[in-house]
């Protein structure tokens, strides 16, 4: 065969395969069109970061300004709280939600008999079927300093005296910790109680057969199995490090000032700062200096995971 | 092959979206009819009318604007919570608004060039509005010597008043009519907390707000708000002063403070999502402090229905001040991506001259929306209300061209009219009356000072930080966020205008 005749032969089997996949890819192009549509056109946008936007001239016709939205991110002493206050909450969450989400699946999967695992996982679920202003009223519910529940019903059988929550910013770490752990627990646990399920049972005997106690066949079997699903969400949620939970950082807190250094996010700075200013180009210049460095990020774990232990890096 | 699909899958979407845009565009000059076409998007309090009621309404207006100027107006009422934003993503998208209005923003809207240059417009289609607003208001709502907006006509001194039980004031045997200033109402707190040790004296109007942010009677806020205000003026002295350093702000405080610390006021008041209406409804609180712009007796009148059965009075504790914002803050525009400035402009001026128009707008059919009673007052029909009539804006009164070309609703007393148009005429004028603070060169500190005064401002102004150690720390953290900026720009600004204006 020629040079030509290879080119032809190869090129007809590469059509062959991709007539072949075509169903394939019809079933994913709801998900294709989807995608583009939802998140590539509106990328244009990335413009507006460095533009100052003019609604008569559109998006396009608006004048360069250079990195002059972004300063507003970095000029103040807040900017250095804010962006402590996100990474650190969004650690605390990743590790302590991961853990005990985990630890939560476990439990269910050992409670073994249907109807029970169903009754538990559908309670711890449900907080997270409820919107964050809900939630924001049933913390109130606790916490408010006249009729709350603790400061009427707990602290006053203590006989302490009573806090006003809402002023005191050394108890915010905490209270932000449970309140994302009681929503999201349920709801994280699912995917780990999936993954733990699809474990070939025979390994359990063939431990239990070998002597291995629960404990032993936890740290084990069960855990080196979820290895893949760990790393998998931990380097996603990696990604989202530069993001906060508006809801949970603006509606939990009743938006008070006195805990700002607290409970102060990139999120809730940009939204109190540009409510009043309203500004496009700010804003978009926000979302473009967290998704950078949420990328960056993601980029430099997937390296680590890589060198370590390359068969559970994501790419 | 597959590059191929990928590219047919990439046109499609988008033609899709060019589509999509293209769609929203039609409605220009040229239509059907042969009238121009005019997009009015209003901002109503009510509930969103259904498409078939709110076009009786249009073609009602229709019927009018067709003869008197040659225009055909589309109605495109949104709700007040998403407005100003609804109406800055129609014009990015394209879509067609031809006149809006302003809720507070006007300096963005015209420095994000969201708005036409009407100076020479008005002249021409709208001099009747012209010398209806007067040369002193547009001047509110103009920059560079170009007028950009039409303030909209109502009642709009502002007046700070206690709204309390009329019942307990009169068990207790207080003397409403000697309060004429927040510091007499310490004492009226007191007597209510003494006799009433279960209840709480004071409400606060909403989140942060207990009232200490109503009564100045001689501070321009210059562009800003009470809110979250920024440099301002005192008294007739031009010179821009640090509000947050001022004796004056120090003293209400202190003020506030021992209210707090007496528990005359509610204690959660800088962080609570309750409001004045709905404290006064559970029947726990005596009063509260807020600005508005009825007498006394119809200022209580109209608030009763929120306030439960008890009965409520109102009491002025200070004057009606007006500066530059309080002129702008609502005032009707028209969108720089307008094809038909003139037919806008055209109809924009009927909304300040034609009463039937207004009162289209406003109350919507007669017999189907409201009744017109004998004394020429109007009520909802019978067994009908705000909530179950087909189209109604009654509660956007005030902010659609005239309201002093309204019917006015049964039980106001006619007299009231001419109290308020007396009092937008002889309330105290700030000596910046005209002047607007550009701004757009310090969009910086603007959001690091905005978030230093979200921090502290409701706590002090409701008594829950200590006025003695926080302010020092408060106008230390503004320092840092670039607030001397912003107060010497105001300066420069204000000289700037000064120089040009006298």
């Amino acid at each position: 065969m020629t040079k030509t005749e290879h080119a032809v032969a190869r090129s007809a089997a590469k059509e062959k395969k991709a007539w072949k996949d075509l169903p394939l890819l019809l079933i994913a192009l709801p998900g294709i069109a989807y995608l583009i549509i939802n998140n590539y056109i509106p990328m244009m946008g990335i413009f507006l970061a460095f533009k100052d936007f003019s609604f008569f001239r559109g998006i396009f016709g608006s004048e360069w300004c250079g990195l002059e939205n972004f300063r507003f991110l970095f000029q103040t002493k807040d900017a250095w709280i804010m962006t402590r206050n996100t990474i650190l909450y969004n650690v605390a969450f990743i590790i302590i939600g991961t853990v005990l989400s985990i630890l939560v699946a476990v439990f269910i999967c050992e409670l073994g008999e249907r109807k029970r695992v169903k009754w538990f996982q559908g309670a711890m679920l449900l907080p997270n079927m409820l919107s964050w202003v809900v939630i924001g009223y049933i913390a109130y519910a606790f916490l408010n300093s006249e009729t709350g529940f603790i400061n009427n019903t707990i602290l006053g059988r203590l006989g302490l005296d009573p806090i006003s929550w809402y002023a005191k910013e050394g108890a915010w770490p905490l209270i932000l910790l449970i309140v994302y752990i009681w929503k999201n627990i349920g709801y994280q646990s699912i995917v780990y109680t999936a993954a733990i399920s699809g474990i070939d049972k025979s390994i359990f005997e063939a431990a239990a057969v070998d002597g291995a106690t629960k404990l032993k066949q936890i740290i084990k079997v069960t855990l080196p199995m979820l290895k893949p699903t760990i790393i998998t969400l931990t380097l996603m949620s990696i990604g989202r490090i530069f993001f906060s939970d508006f809801g949970l950082f603006y509606q939990v807190p009743q938006n008070s000032g006195a805990i700002y250094a607290t409970t102060q996010t990139i999120d809730t700075y940009v939204y109190r700062g540009l409510m009043e200013l309203n500004d496009v180009g700010m804003s978009a210049a926000a979302g473009l200096y967290q998704s950078l460095v949420g990328f960056v990020l993601v980029m430099i774990a997937n390296t680590i995971v890589r060198k370590i232990d390359s068969d559970n890096a994501l790419f | 092959m597959r590059r191929k699909l990928i590219a047919a899958l990439m046109a499609a979407t988008m033609a899709l979206t060019v589509v999509g845009c293209g769609g929203a565009k039609d409605g220009g000059k040229a239509s059907d009819s042969g009238y121009d076409q005019v997009t009015y998007a209003y901002c109503t309090f009510n509930n969103i009318p259904s498409e078939e009621d709110l076009d009786t309404v249009e073609e009602a207006i229709n019927e009018i604007t067709r003869d008197k100027i040659g225009v055909e107006v589309t109605l495109k009422p949104i709700g007040i919570a998403d407005y100003s934003s609804k109406v800055s993503l129609a014009l990015q998208g394209g879509e067609q608004i031809d006149i809006f209005e302003s809720l507070g923003n006007f300096n963005t809207c015209v420095s994000t060039d969201m708005t036409y240059d009407i100076t020479d417009l008005l002249d021409e289609y709208g001099s009747e509005t012209k010398e209806l607003v007067g040369e002193n208001w547009l001047q509110a709502c103009s920059k560079d010597g170009k007028v950009y907006g039409i303030p909209t006509m109502k009642p709009i001194a502002l007046t700070p008043m206690i709204i309390y039980r009329q019942d307990i004031a009169e068990e207790l045997g207080l003397d409403m009519s000697a309060v004429n200033s927040v510091e007499d109402v310490t004492d009226v707190l007191r007597k209510v907390k003494e006799a009433h040790p279960e209840m709480t004296p004071l409400a606060p109007v909403q989140q942060g707000q207990i009232g200490m942010n109503v009564v100045w009677d001689n501070v321009d806020w210059l562009t800003d708000d009470f809110y979250s205000p920024k440099g301002v003026l005192m008294g007739d002295d031009m010179t821009v002063v640090d509000f947050y350093s001022t004796p004056e702000f120090r003293e209400k405080c202190e003020l506030a403070r021992q209210w707090y610390n007496e528990g005359l006021v509610m204690k959660d008041a800088a962080t609570t999502t309750s409001t004045a209406a709905e404290c006064m409804t559970s029947g726990n609180y005596f009063a509260y402090i807020a600005a508005y712009s009825y007498p006394e007796a119809d200022t209580a009148a109209s608030l009763q229905a929120q306030c439960g059965t008890n009965p409520i009075a109102a009491k002025m504790i200070g004057d009606a001040y007006l500066s530059t914002s309080d002129v702008n803050a609502v005032s009707w525009m028209i969108a720089s991506t307008t094809k038909n400035p003139e037919a806008a402009m055209k109809f924009l001026n009927l909304t300040y001259t034609d009463a039937d128009v207004i009162n289209l707008l406003i109350y919507g059919i007669e017999g189907r929306d409201y009744v017109l009673n004998e004394d020429g007052s109007v009520s909802y029909p019978e067994g009908e209300d705000a909530t179950t009539v087909p189209y109604t804006a009654q509660l956007s009164c005030g902010t659609l061209g005239n309201f002093f070309l309204m019917y006015p609703t049964a039980g106001t007393d006619p007299e009231s009219l001419k109290w308020e148009l007396e009092q937008n005429e002889k309330a105290k004028t700030s000596p910046a009356m005209g002047f607007t603070f550009d701004s757009d060169a310090y969009k910086t500190q603007y959001t690091a000072v905005t978030n230093v005064i979200q921090q502290y401002l409701a706590g002090l102004y409701c008594g829950s930080l200590d006025p003695d150690t926080e302010i020092d720390k408060f106008v230390a953290a503004l320092k840092d966020a670039g607030y001397q900026d912003i107060l010497d720009g105001k300066q420069e600004q204000l000289d700037e205008w000064l120089a040009n204006n006298k």
